[in-house]
């Protein structure tokens, strides 16, 4: 395991560069991203462990970063004062080369799409979602969800589907080729707290309330399969051809999930980052190969427990071996290990 | 500087959303203290007798409310000079009792700064007396409050307790089907959802049997307040001095007694006076604070009062209330039916709670364990406030935490809500 510190900066969010297996990038804000700086690290694994390579410091937190899929020096932040920011590291100086103002508060997401990568969009407190692209100051569309939306993804399958999950316990499906109009491209509101459609052992099968809904990621090889977690400690699949109800629930974490990663490599398999500091593996049960049926019962496969305060953010790497993820907590550490060493015996 | 304001503002604003990121939903939620719960500090009521011959049969109502009152002063140590507002249920004294209600309440040790009201909303009125407490506490309206309920209904109950229709109600079909009598239209809802009379018998056998044996064992003594009443001896018509401190409805049957008992709404009906509530005397009172609060006082917590739910249905199906009204409870607590550890389901008639439970899926072990209305009576505007009592000293007792109080409501409606016992 390799570490880093992040000294006087807590950590929200880590993602891996899409075109160097050995780059990484760190949000983060001073004092808890309460009140105070926000700072932007970009570290490289090195043979001897973890170097930064550079930081940019902004006035106020970063609670998310996304890299370009264009252009492998280019990097998104979603700030604590509602703006969003393209940070280029070939160039010298400590500003950003672009910036877009326009969520009236808090931007808690923020996404590059991965099939059309000329665009990106945010998620904010301010209630919406908003599409841009690096070309325009403006943004191209903003969809309205009118509850403060934690996280939004574009579908890693299709260039004009988009999703978001919010404090109302919504998953939310937009999808772009609509019309315009007063459903302002929505085409599915789903309730993660309705009841799951097959019963789940050791769950009830009653409706349990609706409860703030964190983080959200589409699987990289199902097309319409997505999970969500957040304020009740559940991970629940869905599966957007029948979307009214929970495929799977994953329930183990005590406290809030705050942030999953479906593998980039194993089709059944994610990983989670909780409030009670835990990093878990889980498979949904899905993978036919290793005994399950498509649609069998998930467990989690190993817990790292290393981090000592609020885990904020994974991602896995995406070259290389299947098992390497970066991990970050409140703890000011930013963790990078291999997933098969923290495996239990099955 | 307005700028710094500002910060500081967003600073709170992002501190309380991490701080609500923390609370634990469903029944682990629940379960958690919190200084703005809502809890119960004493909760108890007089014995239940039977309308008419028990020992409350000469007792005024307002007399069996000063009775809880007092006993629910000298339990919680209480300093009566803090209870700001007083909800009395009551079903059938004239004028809703408003004026006996707060004499009882004056004679009771209140000062005349405690307000009291009275309401009705029929067999619900103690459960909503107690709800209104708890939302006036809640929202900041008054700190300390007392939700009671008291019926006698050998006093006053008759025919005389509803009033003429006029012939605009009485022409209006929905309107006309508030007065048909509960007797009747359980009746033919028990014809039309097929609850046998032995399905029924079955059920009011095995209230009356937790009921005995609960007796028995001293089950009730925790969350009864015995009480001395002046009682007119019909042999002799001696007036005497009584002290009342039993249930003096529970009884032993079996099958066989109760097999041969005669309907007593129609011919080839199901229901009788052995599978329905019985007409009966009694009061109730609570005791509401903060958790806050109960802890400045020194105050004991007994639970807490978490959610309730109250709703409509058609007035022939009034029995099927619960049935509507619990889930409703269950999701606003944010819990599901298995969370809950005890149901206390007024037993209006043994064919509409036993209908409920089986709709609902709820096993018969955690329905009134300690026996219902079937067993010791339903004294109407009382039994939402001493279901309560019955409720929360059950699972502190048997060392569960979460229970239910229900109730069907005459005209249609069904009453709910969900608390924690500590």
């Amino acid at each position: 395991m390799l570490e880093f510190r992040t000294a006087g900066f807590n950590p929200y969010s880590t993602k891996y560069s899409p075109f160097h297996d050995s780059r990484l990038a760190v949000s983060a804000g001073a004092n808890f991203g309460l009140v105070g700086n926000g700072r932007l690290y970009i570290l490289n694994l090195t043979p001897n462990g973890i170097a930064c390579e550079k930081y940019f410091e902004t006035q106020d937190c970063l609670f998310d970063t996304a890299w370009s899929e264009q252009h492998e020096n280019q990097l998104l932040t979603a700030g604590g004062d509602g703006s969003l920011k393209l940070f280029d590291l070939g160039v010298a100086g400590a500003f950003p080369v672009a910036g877009w103002q326009e969520h009236g508060r808090e931007v808690f997401s923020v996404h590059w799409g991965l099939v059309e990568k000329g665009q990106f969009l945010s998620s904010s407190w301010d209630g919406t979602v908003k599409i841009w692209t690096p070309e325009r100051k403006e943004s191209l569309v903003t969809l309205p969800v009118h509850s403060c939306v934690y996280s939004a993804q574009f579908s890693p399958h299709h260039p004009a589907i988009v999703t978001c999950v919010s404090r109302d316990s919504h998953l939310r499906v937009y999808d772009l080729r609509t019309k315009a109009s007063a459903q302002n491209h929505l085409t599915l509101a789903v309730p993660i707290h309705a009841p799951p459609k097959l019963p789940v052992p050791g769950y009830g099968q009653g409706s349990v309330g609706p409860s703030e809904c964190l983080t959200h990621d589409w699987n990289k090889y199902r097309d319409s399969v997505l999970a969500t977690a957040g304020v009740d400690g559940v991970i629940r699949t869905f599966d957007l051809r029948n979307p009214s109800g929970p495929v799977n629930l994953l329930p183990g974490h005590e406290y809030a999930v705050r942030k999953i990663s479906w593998s980039p490599h194993l089709s059944d398999v994610l990983l989670s980052a909780s409030y009670d500091m835990t990093c878990r593996v889980w498979t949904d049960g899905s993978n036919v190969e290793k005994g399950g049926n498509g649609a069998g019962f998930g467990r989690e496969l190993g817990r790292m427990d290393a981090h000592t305060e609020f885990a904020m953010g994974v991602d896995w790497c995406l070259f290389g071996a299947e098992g390497w993820c970066a991990t970050c907590a409140w703890d000011e550490r930013v963790l990078v290990w291999d997933v098969r060493e923290y495996m239990r015996p099955a | 500087m307005a700028n710094q304001t500002g910060n500081m503002h967003d600073a709170q604003n992002r501190l309380s959303q991490v701080a609500s990121h923390m609370n634990a939903t469903g029944r682990a939620g629940l379960l958690e203290k919190r200084p703005d719960d809502i809890v119960v500090t004493a909760a108890l009521r007089t014995p239940i007798t039977k309308g008419g011959k028990g020992g409350f049969k000469d007792t005024a109502g307002a007399d069996l409310l000063h009775g809880a009152f007092t006993s629910l002063i000298q339990r919680s140590g209480i300093d009566p000079s803090l209870v700001e507002d007083i909800a009395v249920g009551n079903v059938l004294a004239p004028g809703g009792g408003a004026t006996e209600f707060r004499a009882a309440a004056l004679a009771a040790g209140f000062p005349d700064s405690a307000a009291v009201r009275s309401l009705n909303r029929q067999c619900s009125s103690g459960l909503q007396a107690c709800v209104d407490i708890a939302n006036a506490i809640r929202s900041g309206m008054i700190e300390i409050g007392i939700g009671a309920g008291v019926e006698s209904m050998s006093t006053q109950y008759g025919p005389g307790a509803v009033t003429e229709f006029s012939e605009l109600l009485e022409n209006h079909p929905a309107a006309a089907n508030c007065k048909v009598p509960m007797g009747v239209l359980s009746e033919q809802m028990a014809k039309d959802r097929h609850i046998s009379r032995q399905d029924q018998d079955q059920f009011a056998v095995e209230s009356y049997r937790k009921a005995g044996v609960a007796q028995k064992q001293g089950l009730f003594d925790e969350e009864t307040a015995p009480l001395k009443v002046k009682w007119t001896d019909p042999k002799t018509d001696e007036e005497k001095e009584i002290t009342v401190s039993v249930d003096d409805g529970v009884r032993e049957v079996t099958m066989q007694s109760i097999g041969k008992i005669k309907p007593a709404f129609a011919k080839d009906g199901s229901i009788h006076a052995g599978n329905a509530s019985q007409i009966s005397d009694g009061a109730a009172a609570v005791l509401l604070m903060k958790r806050s609060t109960a802890e400045r006082l020194g105050q004991k917590v007994l639970g807490k009062y978490v959610s309730a739910s109250v709703l409509g249905v058609p007035p022939l199906l009034m029995g099927i209330g619960p049935w509507k009204a619990i889930p409703v409870a269950l999701e606003k607590a944010g819990i599901s039916k298995d969370d809950v550890d005890i149901y206390e389901i007024n037993e209006a008639f043994a064919s509409q709670c036993l209908w409920c439970a089986k709709e609902l899926g709820i096993p018969m072990e955690k329905i009134n364990p300690k026996g219902g209305a079937i067993a010791f009576g339903h004294p109407l505007g009382c039994t939402g406030a001493r279901q309560v009592s019955t409720l929360l000293y059950e699972l502190r007792r048997t060392n569960k935490k979460v229970g239910v109080s229900s109730m069907c409501v005459g005209t249609g409606m069904g009453m709910a809500a969900v608390w924690v016992s500590e």
